[in-house]
This record gives structure tokens, C-alpha cells and sequence, in this order.
């Protein structure tokens, strides 16, 4: 049963992909509506498997010796990110159908989007490591053909390929994880590796603990690699929600929380995991803080929540982790796809020009602010409970002062959402642009995301349990959601967080509305341009490409003879190796 | 097969691959490129059969090298017909000077 529905998730998502491509792009109409047909199949046969959750692999495909079997596997970490992917991902494509209208070339927009909903539940299913690889490599591609979309403008291509280069480097940390696993263990599975990790070498078991870690970080755009998220808002809006807000960014949130239980033992790991979450947490948070353009001030915002999950794990907190995950999936689509709204109706992402947009658009003014708050982390918003749940986390297994900075990091997120709403909505009018309110497809998906973040907060006893049910090796406990609000409520910690985030609030009230609108001093623009230095690894990665095939050029002569001459050399060096090896 | 008539095969073999490599990596005429490469394969032909002799799969090595045969034949057709059109359409058949696509 439950391998069927796998193959169905997976199976919709790529068919789709194909049928839509097929359909062409004479028939937009038919395009829209079969993208969002073939991505809520997917939606609904993810939510059914849900009912089937089991830490046994549901489907076994030998695929040869080489690759060994590619193991499908829903337990409750692999189900919840695909329900999440599946369904954020059709909500994405109904919010499309406004958004992308008259579009050309729907055919290779839904296609990427479709190929990309599909890999990113086999990323998370797969119980082979070789093929979440694959899968992995999947999702970049698909990012970067996305980013790219428009790919008329010079900007948008170059900010496809520093996604692609950067997550390349977490591609290739994962591939050297996983070679020396199978080295080492024999296999690919997931499952071995996390039952004999202790019988590793330990600086064998390092080694893959840290080229994960550079793997996540390249793929969630945590410090040092953050810059690429920023750069990736060139996308469509619709793209920037589902893939570089709630899905493919959790890819390492995910890869990280998946082997904690393994390299939980190795030296440093885990305080090394605590230091890259900190660092990226709060550093974006500063980017947020003077960013002008929209996108980028979410995106900024993006990389700072996923720096708080990346704390948590560090902090052996899994549960919280993954809860935050869920929140924050849920209200960052829903402020990216407002932002959406307003970017297409006044086009410009300039917040500077926005300003008291709110009258002419009341309903997307709405959403964004419900968005906003469970960002800031009000009551009964789910971003309150997760982000609470993620410092209390830290309170206990993190040092004070870390512990302090998380709480200035939520301080500085009040402080920044309540700046960017401020300046879309409310204040002064700067240029008198027009806007429309929300056409009727987006205006569903948007009031659904909306209704998310009331309620999915309530589904943590469950969430909890799915987790603590399939998951032997990280020694979960099961809370209910009461016993989670009472611990929360009864907590000092989270009436401090909360009296920080209401100090923030006020000292924005005070002061802060002028500051918002003054012009940022030259040398902050200077720091967050180039991320604080950090541009200088794709720039690195790019101008050595450059050099090198620029030395290599002259063996290009176009000659016959010399090319000849290079596949012999080529045969005889392929000979002399065997011979060498010792193969009769 | 004894040791004698062993050699003399390998020796063809050698001789006929050689012939050909040596005429790929000298000529620039396209017709005599066709040619040597037919010499290089009727190499590689024989050594198939020779191969199959060996190992005792006489059937396998032959109907290996009649395979070859049809589609070394099918090279040879297309590139003496792509010569000629080159010839046509740049009135030389001087490989290096046809290279319309050298950056």
C-alpha cells in the first residue's frame, strides 16, 4: 500500500511534468490547469500516506550491483517534507495560474516546477544514499533552471548559476559522504549507516559527518554559503516560496536531522552544527534588517529560520528542529506569495517605492501581516510554538550566551518584519503606484496558507508521534500538543522571548519608522553586497573555471590527426592502467 | 594451430592495425582516410575471428565479425558520400582546410 502511493507521489509529479510539456505552449489554459491537477494528485496520494507511516522500506528496486537497491522508506522525517513539498508545491502552481498568466513558455515553467515536486519527495524517500543523491542533483537543476526562468536577463541567469555552483559544492560534499560510507560499510542505505556508525573508524565517521554538513549548509544557503539565496529571487515569486522558502532549502535541514543520531559522538560535530546555525541566524537577520528590495529581505529572512533549525539540531533537538520546519514552510510560502501578489501587481520589488499599498489591496495587506506576525512569533501563530519550542531547546543543551544571541536573532526578526510590512502597506505614499488586489486563484491558495498558520501548530501531538513511531535510532519522546503548550506557557524563557520581541515592537514604534525609511549608510551596503565577504567562493569557483579552460584551450585544435592521436593516447593509457592492475 | 601459422596471424593483425593507424594519424585527404580506417578494421576483423579460434568460440568471433563488416561497410558508404559532397561544397578534400568549426 504504501509503496504504492510513493510510486504515485512520485510517479504524478514526473507524469505531470511530461503531460504538461506535451500539451505545449499554444494551450496555456490547459497547461495551468493540468499542473495544478497532476500536483494536487500528488498532494493527496502524499497525504494518504501519511495513514501508512513504518520505519521499513515500503518498496525495494534492485537497480545492480553498482548502485545496489533503491530502497523507498516513509517514515515519519521522510513523509511530513514530502507532505509539505507536495502540497505547498500545488498551492504554488494554483497561486501560478494568476501569477504566470501570459507567460510564455508555461510548458518548461511547469515542467521544472512538476520535475522538481516529484525529486523532492524521492530526495526525502529514498533510503539509498547514492540515489538521495541523485535526487539531490535533481532539485538543484530544477532550482536553477527556475531561477534562470527569465532567461533574457543577464541577472537572472547569472544568479541561476551561483545557485547551481554553490549547491554543487554541497553535491559533491554529500557524493564524498556517501562514497566513503560505501567504502567503509559495503552499502548505500541509510539505514546501515546509522546502525553501524559506531563501528566506523572515528576519523572515518568525521569525515562524513563534516562533508554533510558542508552539504547541508551549500543546500539550506547556511554560513558560508548563503550567499546564493539572496541572488535566487530573480525566479518567479511562485518558485521562490515553494523551492527557496519551504522545500528544497530544508533539503539540508533534513540530511542534517536524518543523521544526527550517527555523528551526534563525533568531536565537535554538534557544536560545529550549533556555530553555523548561530552565525547564519543572525548575520541574515542583519541583511534583512537594511535590505530594499522585498524578495531579498525574505530571502535574508528565509536564511536566518533555517539557521535556527540548524541550531536546534546542533542542540540535539530533532523534534523542535522539524516542527520549526513545518511552521515555518507554511508562513514563509505565505509571505513570499504575498509578496508575489504585490511584486505582480505594482511591479517593482523596491520597498522604497511601495508604501500604504494596504488600502488598495486589503486582502493580500491581511495575509501578509497574519504571515508577518507567525514570522515574529505571536501567539497562537505556529511560528510561536516552533520557534519557542527551538529555544527551549537551546536553553537546555546550548551555552547561556548562545542561548542569548537566538533571542537577539528574535528580537532582530520582529524587528525587520515589522520594518518590511510597515513599508509595504502602511506609512507614506512614495510613488503613487497602482495595485489591484489578488486574483481568485491566488486568493485561495494565499487563504489556505493563511488558515495554515492558525491551525498546524495543533497538529504537533501527531507530528511528534509520527516522528518518535519510525525513527529508532534518534530516541524521540512523544509530547502531546497540550503537554507542549503547558510546558511552553509554564516556561519563564518564552515570556522573556516574547516581552523581547514586544520591547523590539515598541523601540520600532519609537524610532524606528524613521529609520526604516533613511537611506542606509554607505558601508552597510557595502558589507551586505557582498555578503560580508562571502561572494568570493562562486566568484573563486567562476573566475577558476575561467583560467583553466582558457590554459586548456590549445588542445582544441580541431586537427584530425592530433585528435586521433588523443584517442590512442587515451586507449593505450586505458590498456597500460589495466595492465598495471593486474587484470588478465 | 601451431606455433608458426599462430605467429604469422598475429602479425597480420599487427600489420594491418598498424598500417591504418599510421595512415590515420598521416593523411588529410578524406578518401584516403576512408581507406585507412577500412585497413584498421580489416585489422580488428581478423583479430575476432582470431579471438573467437582461440578462446573456442568459433560461431561467437564470426558472426561478431560479420556484424563488423556490415556496419565498417555503412562507415565507408557514408564517408565516401560525405566526401563527396564536401567536395562539392568546398572544392577541396584537405580535412584541415574544411574545418569551418575551429574556434
Amino acid at each position: 500500500m504504501a509503496g504504492i502511493l510513493i510510486l504515485l507521489v512520485i510517479g504524478f509529479a514526473w507524469l505531470g511534468a511530461v503531460v504538461v510539456w506535451l500539451v505545449g505552449d499554444q494551450r496555456p489554459k490547459a497547461q495551468h490547469w493540468l499542473a495544478f491537477g497532476f500536483s494536487a494528485l500528488a498532494g493527496i496520494s502524499s497525504l494518504l500516506l501519511l495513514t501508512t507511516i513504518d520505519s521499513r522500506p515500503a518498496l525495494d528496486l534492485w537497480f545492480g550491483p553498482a548502485f545496489g537497491s533503491l530502497t523507498l522508506v516513509p517514515d515519519g522525517l521522510a513523509v511530513s517534507l514530502t507532505v509539505i513539498a507536495t502540497v505547498i508545491g500545488s498551492l504554488a502552481v494554483l497561486f501560478s495560474m494568476d501569477y504566470m498568466r501570459g507567460e510564455a513558455q508555461l510548458g518548461r515553467y511547469y515542467f521544472l516546477v512538476l520535475f522538481f515536486i516529484g525529486a523532492m519527495a524521492g530526495l526525502v524517500l529514498s533510503g539509498n544514499l547514492l540515489f538521495t543523491f541523485f535526487f539531490w542533483e535533481i532539485t538543484a537543476l530544477c532550482s536553477y533552471g527556475l531561477i534562470s526562468f527569465h532567461n533574457d536577463d543577464p541577472k537572472a541567469v547569472r544568479g541561476g548559476i551561483k545557485a547551481l555552483i554553490i549547491t554543487q559544492v554541497g553535491g559533491v560534499g554529500l557524493l564524498a559522504g556517501a562514497l566513503l560510507a560505501y567504502a567503509n560499510l559495503g552499502s548505500f542505505q541509510i539505514a546501515d549507516l546509522l546502525a553501524k556508525a559506531n563501528t566506523l573508524p572515528v576519523g572515518v565517521l568525521s569525515f562524513i559527518a563534516f562533508a554533510f554538513l558542508i552539504a547541508a549548509a551549500a543546500k539550506s544557503a547556511q554560513f558560508p554559503f548563503h550567499t546564493w539565496l539572496p541572488d535566487a529571487m530573480e525566479a518567479p515569486t511562485p518558485i521562490s516560496a515553494l523551492i527557496h522558502a519551504a522545500t528544497m532549502v530544508n533539503a539540508g535541514i533534513y540530511l542534517l536531522a536524518r543523521f544526527q543520531p550517527a555523528f551526534e559522538t563525533v568531536p565537535n560535530w554538534s557544536a560545529s552544527v550549533m556555530a553555523v546555525g548561530v552565525t547564519s541566524a543572525l548575520i541574515t537577520a542583519f541583511m534583512a534588517l537594511t535590505a530594499t528590495d522585498l524578495k531579498r529581505a525574505l530571502a535574508y529572512s528565509t536564511v536566518s529560520q533555517l539557521g535556527y533549525m540548524v541550531y536546534a539540531i546542533g542542540a540535539g533537538g530533532v523534534l523542535a528542529s522539524h516542527f520549526h520546519l513545518q511552521s515555518h514552510a507554511v508562513f514563509k510560502a505565505l509571505l513570499f506569495l504575498t509578496a508575489g501578489a504585490v511584486i505582480h501587481s505594482v511591479g517593482t520589488r523596491d520597498m522604497r517605492r511601495m508604501g500604504a499599498l494596504g488600502g488598495q489591496m486589503p486582502f493580500v495587506r491581511n495575509v501578509f501581516i497574519i504571515g508577518a506576525l507567525a514570522l515574529i512569533g505571536l501567539p497562537i501563530f505556529n511560528g510561536f510554538w516552533s520557534k519557542e519550542l527551538i529555544l527551549e531547546v537551546g536553553l537546555e543543551h546550548s551555552p547561556l550566551w548562545v542561548y542569548a544571541l537566538m533571542l537577539f536573532g528574535a528580537a532582530l526578526t520582529a524587528f525587520y518584519t515589522f520594518r518590511m510590512t510597515w513599508l509595504v502597506f502602511f506609512g507614506a505614499e512614495s510613488d503613487s503606484l497602482h495595485a489591484h488586489d489578488a486574483g481568485k486563484a491566488m486568493k485561495v491558495s494565499l487563504a489556505l496558507l493563511a488558515l495554515g498558520t492558525f491551525v498546524t501548530w495543533l497538529s504537533f501531538g501527531g507530528f511528534s508521534k509520527l516522528l518518535t513511531a519510525s525513527l529508532p535510532f534518534h530516541g524521540l519522546h512523544e509530547e502531546s500538543t497540550l503537554h507542549m503548550m503547558e510546558m511552553l506557557l509554564s516556561a519563564p524563557a518564552t515570556w522573556f522571548a516574547l516581552l523581547l520581541v514586544a520591547a523590539s515592537l515598541t523601540l520600532f514604534f519609537i524610532l524606528g519608522r524613521k529609520f526604516a525609511l533613511s537611506q542606509n549608510p554607505a558601508w552597510l551596503d557595502a558589507l551586505t553586497d557582498t555578503s560580508f565577504g562571502f561572494e568570493s567562493l562562486n566568484n573563486g569557483v567562476v573566475r577558476g573555471v575561467n583560467f583553466i579552460a582558457e590554459k586548456l584551450r590549445f588542445t582544441q585544435s580541431g586537427e584530425l590527426n592530433w585528435n586521433i592521436f588523443g584517442i590512442m593516447g587515451g586507449l593505450l593509457a586505458v590498456l597500460l592502467v589495466l595492465w598495471w592492475s593486474g587484470v588478465k | 594451430m601451431n606455433m608458426t601459422s599462430l605467429n604469422i596471424v598475429l602479425v597480420g593483425i599487427a600489420a594491418l592495425f598498424g598500417v591504418g593507424l599510421y595512415g590515420l594519424l598521416i593523411t588529410r585527404n578524406l578518401i584516403k582516410i576512408v581507406m585507412v580506417l577500412q585497413i584498421l578494421v580489416k585489422g580488428v576483423i581478423l583479430s575476432l575471428v582470431f579471438a573467437g579460434k582461440l578462446s573456442g568460440n568459433l560461431g561467437l568471433g564470426q558472426s561478431i565479425a560479420a556484424t563488423v563488416i556490415v556496419a565498417d561497410t555503412i562507415v565507408a558508404v557514408v564517408g565516401l558520400a560525405l566526401a563527396v559532397q564536401v567536395r562539392r561544397r568546398f572544392g577541396t578534400l584537405d580535412a584541415p582546410q574544411i574545418s569551418t568549426l575551429k574556434g
